[in-house]
């Protein structure tokens, strides 16, 4: 349940800040999307594990596949945010254009 | 065998790191890119020749057993989709020569690495390592699309990576929830999953919406026209016959094997399928320059084959993988028309043309008339012989609003033909200034070798409908395939 | 065989025709001829056979797995309509030959004239349905070829034309497919022979309307009958052969070879008499108005197709007996007065009534001619055209739809037929009546009236000698209309109700001629719809529904686009709601610390919702991202957690660079904040729903299982995740290496509008602190890169320490890695080499892709995977860094300082 909630929150605060404009606030969004895929993924391997740190034998271990698939995801995210960030700062703004809306389609 | 399948995957990838690695030289990444290319057709081709006669070439990544590796495996459908993809790469990479993008250094391994994410996608029989491998088709086109000279590249490339992403987001979502209820990702262990047992059904619509936006399909394709206006000619004519069918090969597969023949939720599939084709085509008709012409013409044709995937009988879907594949190269052929009076005259705009190409570029014109022909499914083109099928199919087994959106649909297609026609080629000699040098033939050759070749399957129809038949009763049972995947 | 000869040759000629031009010039149009009657003499030698009705036919299979062969049959039908097509054909290529000039010869008119004649004689000869539609469309491709050789001024009636008669072709195509369905086959022959079956079918009513529909719009029937004219525009030749006699014949051809399925119905008569009947007489009221000497051609041919349609649609023998006969007497003609019509254009530059004058003076041959074409048009006797308006009339008193049908068809008929004759003797009278007022001009060259001439005198004499046709007019309507008893065909019927309404068309028409200046007055007042205007508006309302309808597609904010997938979502789980049925029970074991966490991750998200500061944002992101990897050491997954912990510092790096310079406030939020909300707040509820519904309700995975007990065994290495990544799912790793790769490459290609300034930092404990720092991070990542396999680490996680150390570096003193071996290029390949080169390896010696083995007995596969790995995301962070800590050059020049 508690993985229910946290990725609907995470989902929200998302998609919340992927409809701004802005760019910065559409690639933050997208960041927090990213970890909700995250919390879920995790979920779907059932909530099992037990607190983890070197030496803990507590809990059950965790299912392995999804760490795996969150972990691609993760550092593929990772690289397409940056060159989100890079299209961000390539897209020098043009001085005549609205200043305050940089997350312009093309019309 | 087992090489035949990595081949298209592993020799783009290996020749684009190379290509790297070496010094810089247009020559040597011509040769390389479509020298290697030329292979993987090769290696497709005969992949194909084996699944039709009902083999599944199969690889186990890594010798893991069966349920653990990740599986690599074709039927006709996929080794059909394999080499239509690979020939329009092929045929995109000796039009980019003529329209001068690939002097860039790094856009040859950028196509080649799409290449052989495409190749991967569709050979893949795991869900998750399909997400991955469409991440792997997707980082090039990012990267493609912001070399072009356009105006406004930046924000087109922002719009196409942002509902990608977000398509991408959704997809994986998808996958988590489905191996939630399943406890799996590998697509055979995974067959029927969803026409019996409801939170797995809801899963794999939500993989079926991502795919769909990747796909175009109305009313979630309105990224199409301003992203693709945007890239490079000949990058546009990659993107057309790459990227949008990954979405609908995926689209196809996936309610193939999860869905095995439940036929509660067609409807959906023929309204949106509907859908997509009267609007494609109603914005086709009213956009004023050739790009968007043709990039809404697009959407309008997926509505097509998804009409094929709609009826789900072997009609159908063999009706709809025929018109996937003559589709794929008359758009291709279109789009290098399009690319090529844009590279020559510098605008595609309508009212700037003024008309009276025809004057000029004779051969251009000629393969633009025989490839709008063949879109508009005039007979003897390929295009004809795919709307008989289609149109044959649906009036057999669909509600009669399928049929008259057929031949309606079709009926708009060619006003919008006819309106590029007489925008572009017909009328006086144009008043804009004649380019330096006559066309050369590598960008004339490939369009009108595609629009031979659209001519070529009309007439001779048979090879590729027979080929169209076996996959598309491979994906109305695709016992064979499952049962290959999960021994 | 033969049949298949005749279309080879005709197909040939249509080949060879630009040869034969470059020879000859434009007197290839005679050897062009010769072949058309050779063609014509090869079908007319059947004809023995064909009126004995013995069939001849021909098959070959051309899509087996559609059914659909070439199949030709020659039987009375065909034999009259490809006999018009040929004969008349020759006609006009004899005619051409002084018509075009040499330079005009030497263009695509007479290939494409002589592919239409092939394609036409292919459409009657056809026995296949989806051949008849393929020759049919081809016919209409000819005809739009042949009107734009017209030029720029073609466009308009162009593409009237074309879409008009391919929508009709549209719907051939519609009653093609059902009729298929209905019966099982393609053979047109099978399917006339079984008209139950395709009655009792449910597609008999749409075969039936989509029939007429095609043969409406090709026969340019009310109400799409303006396209013709329009397509006057097209040279004389082209008018005289496709828009007279051949091509609008098509849509005739069509109804009669329907007629054995459909003749009986009430309905088929009602609507062909109706619609033929109107267009008659609207196409005779406006041939009366028109001043242009084609335009009342062209509505003339329209006014007698639909006469012709009136008469299919009685249905009975004698009806289509009078069809046949006046289809050949029309095409006769038509085709002759479009000649003569032609010859007088070119001699006297001018096709105006009001502008030409008593050309009978200087050009008597001409002037005959033309008044014995049109006493044929007229139904004057003894012409052929008489005979044949007697028949017609005899077929339509015939009309038993209802009792008074006959009666009033025959009415209309005779008042049609009136007009007919007054608009001929218009013709003769415009052009050739009056004073002369260009006595220069002189009678056209014999070879240019020669054809014409003929026609004309074939008209004569068919009259007196019809029943020489009779026995192929008899073998026709046998096939049109199986049993039935066709009526004998001869001149002189004596006194009979149609003798009595040819007179009264006479008497009529003459008083119409004499009256000619009230009437043409009364009629200039009459308004009539304007045809291709109406269809220009059509087309351009089109044009604007689509512009409109397009219009959300090109909508500038990135919003709009973004919010249909996500409205998409709410609507998917909005369906899955309700439709979801019982669940199994929930598996996972709760954690109340974990709540603690989730509310932490509510504020925080809160926190990044409502900021409105540039720094606050980033800052709140990076705390939610440290909430959730607290979150996943909660759930177990440690080599996770890290790599998401280390992934947030290297965000938060990349943002400060990216964000140098960049305003401190946020953009405001735009006017739509309430309806984002919701619509975000919805799809939240959908996803927590999904989660808590879909997730949890299952014990660990078979998959899972695997891994848990057998990886050590397998692989040799304790954490499991990391063998799942290198070993078991080394695919995915790959392949996402290349995803980061080719990243980094994209960010270099960015890189290049930028340009490397150092950014001046006199934060001088940053400096020391990354100094002191990045030799032991790097010694970290060595350290994290080789335990990877049996304890957390691997080489993703140790590529990102490595890389936060250079992107310190970057910070802290503002340069860029200048040696070769530290290029992003350079690692990307070697990583690259390495990973693919250890993947691909096991091929050569037969194993599959990936499979692990020891590179050296110390060395694990494994570890040079991630080797390669290592190197490929550490590419990333430094192009990162060299294309992010740059400035853009514009905004360098902005700034004034040089590049």
């Amino acid at each position: 349940m508690t993985a229910a909630v946290a990725v609907g929150v995470l989902v929200a605060g998302g998609a919340y800040l992927v409809l701004q404009r802005g760019l910065l606030r559409v690639v933050l969004g997208f960041v927090l999307l990213g970890h909700a895929m995250v919390v879920l993924v995790l979920a779907a391997g059932g909530d099992r594990g037990g607190f983890a740190l070197p030496g803990n034998g507590a809990g059950a271990p965790a299912d392995p596949l999804p760490q795996a698939f969150v972990l691609t995801a993760v550092v593929i995210a990772f690289a397409v945010t940056v060159y989100l960030l890079g299209l961000l700062r390539a897209g020098a703004p043009d001085p005549d254009a609205d200043p305050d809306d940089d997350a312009r389609g093309p019309s | 065998m087992s090489a035949l399948v990595v081949a298209p995957v592993g020799l783009p990838l290996v020749v684009a790191a190379v290509l790297l690695l070496a010094p810089r030289s247009t020559v040597l990444a011509r040769v390389l890119g479509i020298g290697s290319t030329g292979l993987v057709v090769v290696a497709a081709s005969v992949l194909l020749a084996r699944t039709l006669t009902g083999e599944v070439p199969v690889v186990q990544v890594g010798g893991w057993p069966a349920g653990i590796a990740v599986v690599l495996a074709l039927d006709a459908f996929g080794a059909l989709v394999l080499l239509l993809t690979a020939s329009v790469t092929l045929l995109g990479l000796v039009y980019a020569v003529g329209t001068g993008e690939d002097r860039d250094r790094t856009f040859t391994p950028l196509v080649l690495v799409m290449s052989a994410g495409v190749s991967g996608a569709v050979s893949t029989a795991d869900l998750f390592n399909l997400f991955v491998f469409v991440e792997v088709v997707l980082i090039p086109s990012y990267v493609l699309l912001t070399m072009a000279r356009r105006r406004q590249r930046i924000a087109g490339a922002r719009l196409y990576v942002s509902v990608n992403l977000l398509a991408s987001t959704l997809f994986l979502g998808g996958i988590g929830l489905l191996y939630g209820v399943t406890g799996t990702v590998q697509l055979g262990q995974l067959a029927g999953v969803a026409a019996d047992n409801a939170p797995a059904a809801l899963a794999a619509a939500l993989v079926l919406l991502a795919m769909g936006i990747k796909s175009a399909v109305v009313p979630l394709h309105s990224w199409l026209p301003g992203s693709y206006s945007v890239a490079g000619p000949a990058v546009t004519v990659l993107f057309s016959g790459l990227l949008t069918k990954v979405g609908l090969y995926a689209l196809f597969r996936l309610w193939s094997v999860l869905f095995d023949g439940d036929r509660r939720f067609l409807w959906v599939l023929l309204v949106v399928a509907v859908l997509t084709m009267v609007v494609g085509v109603l914005s086709a008709v009213g956009a004023k320059a050739v790009r968007p012409v043709l990039t809404a013409h697009m959407v309008s044709q997926i509505g097509y084959v998804l009409v094929g995937l709609g009826l789900s009988t072997v009609a159908g879907l063999g009706a709809a993988t025929f018109f996937l594949v003559q589709y794929v190269l008359v758009k291709a052929a279109l789009f290098m028309v399009g690319g090529a009076v844009e590279v020559r005259y510098g605008t595609d705009v309508l009212s700037r043309l003024g008309g009276g190409l025809v004057h000029r570029e004779r051969w251009l014109a000629v393969a633009f008339a025989g490839s709008a022909l063949a879109l508009v499914g005039i007979p003897p083109t390929s295009g004809f012989v795919a709307k008989l099928q289609l149109a044959t199919a649906a009036a057999a087994d669909g509600p009669w609003w399928v049929l008259l959106a057929v031949v309606a649909v079709s009926a708009v297609t060619l006003v919008s033909m006819l309106k590029l026609w007489n925008g572009v080629f017909w009328g006086d000699p144009p008043p804009l200034p004649a380019p330096a040098r006559r066309a050369s033939a590598t960008l004339v050759g490939p369009p009108l070798l595609l629009a031979a070749g659209a001519l070529l399957l009309g007439l001779w129809a048979e090879p590729l409908l027979t080929a169209s038949t076996i996959a598309g009763g491979q994906l109305a049972d695709p016992s064979a395939w499952v049962a290959a995947v999960t021994r | 065989m033969s049949l298949l000869v005749a279309l080879a040759v005709l197909g040939g000629l249509a080949a060879t025709a630009p040869l034969l031009t470059r020879i000859l010039g434009r007197d290839a149009g005679y050897v062009l001829a010769a072949g058309f009657l050779g063609v014509a003499a090869l079908l007319a030698a059947h004809a023995p056979a064909v009126l004995d009705d013995r069939t001849v036919d021909w098959s070959a299979e051309w899509i087996p797995s559609l059914g659909v062969s070439v199949a030709l049959r020659l039987d009375g039908v065909s034999l009259v309509f490809s006999l018009v097509a040929l004969v008349v054909g020759a006609l006009v290529l004899a005619y051409c030959c002084r018509y075009l000039s040499d330079a005009t010869a030497r263009g695509p008119v007479y290939p494409l004239l002589t592919l239409f004649a092939a394609a036409m004689v292919g459409l009657v000869l056809a026995d296949d349905l989806v051949l008849l539609y393929v020759f049919w469309e081809i016919t209409t491709l000819c005809s739009f070829a042949l009107v734009s050789t017209a030029g720029a001024k073609a466009a308009g009636p162009g593409r009237h034309a074309l879409v008009v008669t391919v929508v009709g072709g549209l719907a051939l195509l519609v009653a093609v497919v059902l009729l298929t369905l209905a019966t099982g086959t393609t053979r047109l022959s099978a399917v006339l022979a079984d008209p139950p079956a395709v009655l009792a079918s449910p597609y008999a009513i749409p075969i039936a309307a989509c029939t007429a529909l095609a043969a409406f719009t090709k026969s340019a029937q009310f109400p799409f009958q303006s396209w013709l004219p329009g397509a006057m525009v097209a040279m004389t030749p082209v008018s005289a052969y496709l828009h007279a006699a051949t091509m609008v014949k098509a849509g005739i051809y069509l109804l009669v070879r329907m007629s054995p399925l459909f003749a009986g119905q009430t309905a088929w008569s009602a609507v062909l008499i109706t619609v033929g009947l109107t267009t008659a007489l609207l196409g005779a009221v406006q041939a009366l108005r028109e001043h242009d000497l084609k335009g009342m051609l062209a509505r003339s041919t329209v006014s007698q197709l639909g006469l012709l349609v009136a008469v299919i649609g009685v249905g009975t023998s004698t009806a289509l007996a009078a069809a046949l006969l006046h289809t050949m007497a029309h095409a006769l003609f038509k085709a002759t007065l479009f000649m003569l019509v032609g010859i007088v254009d070119k001699e006297t530059g001018s096709r105006d009534i009001r502008e030409l004058s008593g050309l009978r003076t200087v050009m008597p041959w001409t002037a005959a001619a033309t008044a014995v074409a049109a006493l044929s048009m007229a139904g004057v006797p003894p012409m052929l055209g008489f005979v044949s308006k007697e028949y017609l009339f005899m077929g339509l008193l015939s009309a038993d739809v209802t009792p008074w049908a006959g009666p009033v068809a025959g009415a209309l008929a005779v008042t049609a037929s009136a007009l007919t004759f007054a608009y001929g003797a218009r013709i003769v009278w415009g052009a050739f009546g009056g004073p002369v007022e260009q006595p220069e001009l002189y009678e056209p060259a014999p070879a240019f009236l020669a054809p014409a001439a003929v026609a004309a005198v074939v008209g004569v004499v068919a009259g007196p000698a019809v029943s020489l046709l009779d026995p192929v007019v008899d073998s026709a309507t046998t096939d049109a209309l199986p049993g039935s008893t066709p009526p004998s065909v001869y001149a002189w019927h004596g006194l009979s109700p149609e003798l009595a309404m040819s007179a009264v068309t006479v008497v009529v028409g003459l008083v119409l001629f004499w009256q000619r200046e009230r009437v043409d007055a009364a009629l200039q007042r009459l308004r009539l719809p304007d045809g291709p205007a109406l269809f220009t508006r059509g087309h351009d309302a089109l044009l604007a529904l689509g512009g409109r309808v397009g219009a959300p597609d090109r909508s500038a904010s990135l919003a709009a686009h973004l919010a249909r997938p996500l409205l998409a979502v709410v609507a998917l789980g909005v369906a899955g709601a309700v439709a979801l049925g019982p669940l199994p029970g929930r598996v996972d074991v709760g954690d109340p610390g974990r709540w603690v966490v989730v509310a932490l991750l509510a504020v925080a998200v809160l926190g990044t919702v409502l900021s409105t500061r540039t720094v606050a944002l980033v800052a709140l992101v990076g705390v939610t991202g440290l909430v959730v990897a607290l979150w996943l050491l909660l759930s177990g997954a440690l080599d996770v957690a890290i790599t998401l912990l280390l992934v947030e510092v290297l965000t938060a790096v990349v943002l400060v660079l990216v964000l140098r310079g960049a305003p401190h406030r946020l953009p405001a939020a735009g006017p739509r904040r309430w309806p984002t909300a919701v619509l975000a707040v919805a799809v939240g509820v959908v996803a927590a729903g999904a989660t808590a519904a879909l997730t949890g309700r299952r014990e660990l995975s078979a998959a899972g299982t695997f891994f848990l007990d057998r990886a050590e065994e397998l692989t040799g290495g304790t954490n499991v995740v990391n063998t799942v990544l290198v070993d078991f799912r080394g695919l995915d790793t790959l392949l996402e290496s290349v995803v980061v790769g080719v990243a980094a490459l994209g960010l270099l290609v960015l890189g290049t509008t930028t340009v490397p300034h150092p950014t001046d930092t006199d934060d001088v404990l940053l400096r020391v602190g990354t100094r002191l720092l990045a030799p032991g991070m790097l010694l970290l990542s060595a350290w994290l890169l080789w335990r990877g396999h049996d304890e957390p680490g691997g080489g993703f996680i140790s590529a990102l320490v490595a890389g936060i150390a250079v992107a310190l570096r970057q910070l802290a003193s503002g340069t860029v890695p200048t040696r070769s071996w530290q290029q992003p290029g350079v690692l990307l390949g070697a990583g690259a080499v390495l990973a693919v080169g250890v993947g691909l390896a096991p091929l050569l010696v037969g194993d599959a892709l990936l499979t692990p083995f020891a590179v050296l007995p110390f060395l694990s596969s494994a570890l040079v995977f991630d080797l390669g790995v290592w190197l490929m995301v550490l590419a990333l962070v430094v192009a990162v860094v060299q294309a992010l800590g740059a400035r853009p050059r514009d905004e360098l020049e902005r700034e004034g300082v040089a590049a």
